[in-house]
């Protein structure tokens, strides 16, 4: 990690650099935000296969949590910093820093309808029912949101709900239920999140990481 | 039933010490600097336009009337100073009390049910007044141990003038202040393209997310200080800065938060290794120029931990006389309930009190010697 001090350090942001950081548990979320840190100069040493909740090194503390939790850590403070996805900032509303688009995995957030539409969408289902609310209302639809835990293609082919909302990557499962993308609401990648206390006072060490985080995406 | 709502706790004796001490040492300082306490009603007349509207307690008056608890106190003392007859201005005010915001989580540092000591500088707009201020934040952390606590001062100003600079519509500054707000440097890039914003003024919207650091960043600003407007904002911050000592103070020129309350400088107060804000405070305009800060006290108690033993007793005592005689010298002591001396004892050595006062003598329990009353 590079530690020379920039044109902005001083006394106040060189104690404590050492991070913890908050990554999803999901093996392949894990291994996207594994492989992006440790491009981007973070040392790491492999993860041992273990049941561990948390790997302490010396520089820096990770903690796997699920997806929805990361920004949830970061916002308290617990965490410094985060590897999440769009989706699930969206959801959480949390008030964190959003400093860089990591890329990975493209994907989407989309509105899905049978393929024999129903005339008017009163029930959407989804995972992500704060996101969801929001999109509705952007979209002047006036229906109810029902919040549901996975398996989300099922309420629309079961005539649980009219709609759904949820993540699409390649489309292929919902061809192969008989559902359509009807509406594509906004693209989403992973992010790099960061808490608004630790940015200002590991601002050194924070705005280096930022800096090599952005290089790499770009390449 | 629950037994008590989401966000509010009780506090048991060691816990309740702590906070009223945390309260009296910052009343302590503000007391110190000049500031005479107020208090205003915890039931408010619900007003739609209060900044906290949507996210208050409601209840309902006897004549139908909404009231609201008290979710802040800021627009509470300001209405109070204008019914002071004929102050002089600038008046010094304080407060301590609770607050109660409906909407928020319960979680770490974060409850329903807060204290907050808070002062307010009113009738007043100079850099003087704000440095004062930012002084007496730091002096309150100091006093009730932060000491490694540093202050971030920002100016919702000035991010205002620069996105007006490219003369956008409400709703699309609206996005680019999201954006810059959570420096999200990649939607930021896309909004810019999107919305055609070229040369000089896209350069200088996309460089306030980088804007934090010590004092160096004033300088930075400058380059990017695209209109008169935002000329005149980083000259306040300017002439505050240039009035504090550089070591404990950090500045960031991108922090968007309040820019419709807000009308000078922002700040908040940060120690190591926790995550949230300690204080935070600003100058707004409520009817008369003002500045002021608060603290929360069960947020301090969360980044401090662990709460300090409870101040034990000197003696327990069967002579009403004696007791007084200590309690006159500020000691103190308490009272026998029983005559029964093993009773007593028994007691004492649970509750860590060191002696024993009986009629004839005194007795040090950790030896059963006998000492004199006066030694005590």
């Amino acid at each position: 990690m590079n530690s020379k001090p920039t044109a902005h350090s001083s006394q106040l942001t060189a104690q404590s650099s050492k991070l913890t950081l908050a990554i999803p548990s999901g093996e392949r979320s894990k291994a996207f935000a594994l492989r992006t840190l440790r491009q981007a100069g973070l040392e790491i040493p492999e993860l041992e296969d273990s049941r561990s909740l948390r790997f302490e090194f010396p520089d820096v503390t990770l903690l796997l949590v699920k997806d929805p939790d990361v920004p949830v850590y970061v916002d308290v403070g617990v965490a410094d910093c985060g590897v999440v996805g769009k989706d699930w900032i969206l959801e959480s509303g949390r008030d964190n820093y959003e400093p860089v688009d990591l890329g990975g995995n493209q994907y989407r957030f989309s509105l899905i309808t049978l393929a024999q539409e129903k005339p008017r969408i009163e029930r959407v289902a989804t995972k992500y029912p704060r996101a969801t609310r929001d999109f509705l209302q952007k979209l002047g639809m006036a229906a109810d949101v029902i919040p549901l835990n996975g398996k989300i293609e099922l309420a629309a082919l079961t005539g649980l709900a009219d709609a759904i909302v949820d993540i699409v990557e390649t489309g292929r499962t919902l061809k192969e239920n008989g559902l359509i993308e009807k509406q594509v609401l906004l693209e989403l990648s992973t992010r790099f999140i960061v808490n608004r206390a630790a940015l200002k006072l590991k601002a050194q060490r924070l705005r280096n990481f930022i800096h090599a985080l952005e290089n790499n995406a770009k390449s | 039933m629950r037994l008590i709502p989401d966000g509010t706790r009780y506090y048991p004796p060691q816990d309740e010490a702590w906070r009223e001490r945390l309260s009296s040492q910052l009343e302590q300082v503000l007391h110190g600097w000049g500031y005479d306490p107020v208090q205003t009603p915890s039931l408010e007349v619900f007003n739609p336009t209060h900044p906290l509207a949507d996210k208050g307690f409601k209840l309902v008056d006897r004549d139908g009337t909404v009231l609201m608890l008290r979710g802040e106190y800021t627009t509470s003392v300001a209405n109070l100073v204008q019914t002071l007859p004929q102050p002089t201005y600038p008046v010094r005010l304080r407060y301590t009390g609770t607050l109660w915001v409906r909407t928020r989580d319960a979680e770490l540092g974060r409850q329903r049910e807060y204290t907050q000591v808070g002062a307010e500088l009113l009738g007043v707009a100079t850099p003087l007044a704000d440095a004062e201020i930012l002084f007496l934040a730091l002096e309150c952390l100091d006093a009730v141990g932060f000491p490694k606590a540093a202050v971030e001062i920002g100016h919702p100003g000035f991010v205002k003038a620069v996105l007006e600079a490219t003369n956008l519509e409400p709703t699309e500054i609206a996005l680019l202040r999201t954006a810059v707000h959570r420096k999200n440097a990649s939607e930021l890039h896309g909004l810019l393209e999107q919305y055609q914003v070229q040369g000089q003024t896209r350069q200088a919207v996309l460089r306030l997310i980088d804007l934090y650091g010590d004092v160096g960043v004033l300088e930075e600003a400058a380059e990017i200080a695209i209109s008169d407007a935002a000329k005149a904002a980083l000259e306040e911050v300017r002439a505050v800065a240039a009035l504090l000592p550089p070591e404990r103070f950090l500045f960031d020129l991108g922090i968007a938060r309040g820019l419709d309350y807000y009308t000078g400088m922002i700040f908040q107060a940060y120690t190591p290794d926790f995550g949230q804000p300690l204080c935070g405070g600003g100058r707004y305009n409520a009817g008369l120029p003002a500045v002021g800060f608060s603290v929360g006290l069960e947020r301090l108690m969360t980044a401090l931990g662990e709460a300090p033993s409870l101040e034990t007793a000197i003696a327990i005592s069967t002579s009403l006389a004696a007791a007084q005689g200590l309690r006159a010298k500020g000691q103190r002591v308490i009272q026998a309930w029983t005559h029964d001396q093993a009773q007593l004892e028994a007691a004492a050595q649970a509750w860590g009190v060191p002696y024993l006062i009986l009629e004839k003598q005194t007795i040090r329990l950790s030896d059963g010697a006998t000492v004199q009353l006066e030694d005590l």
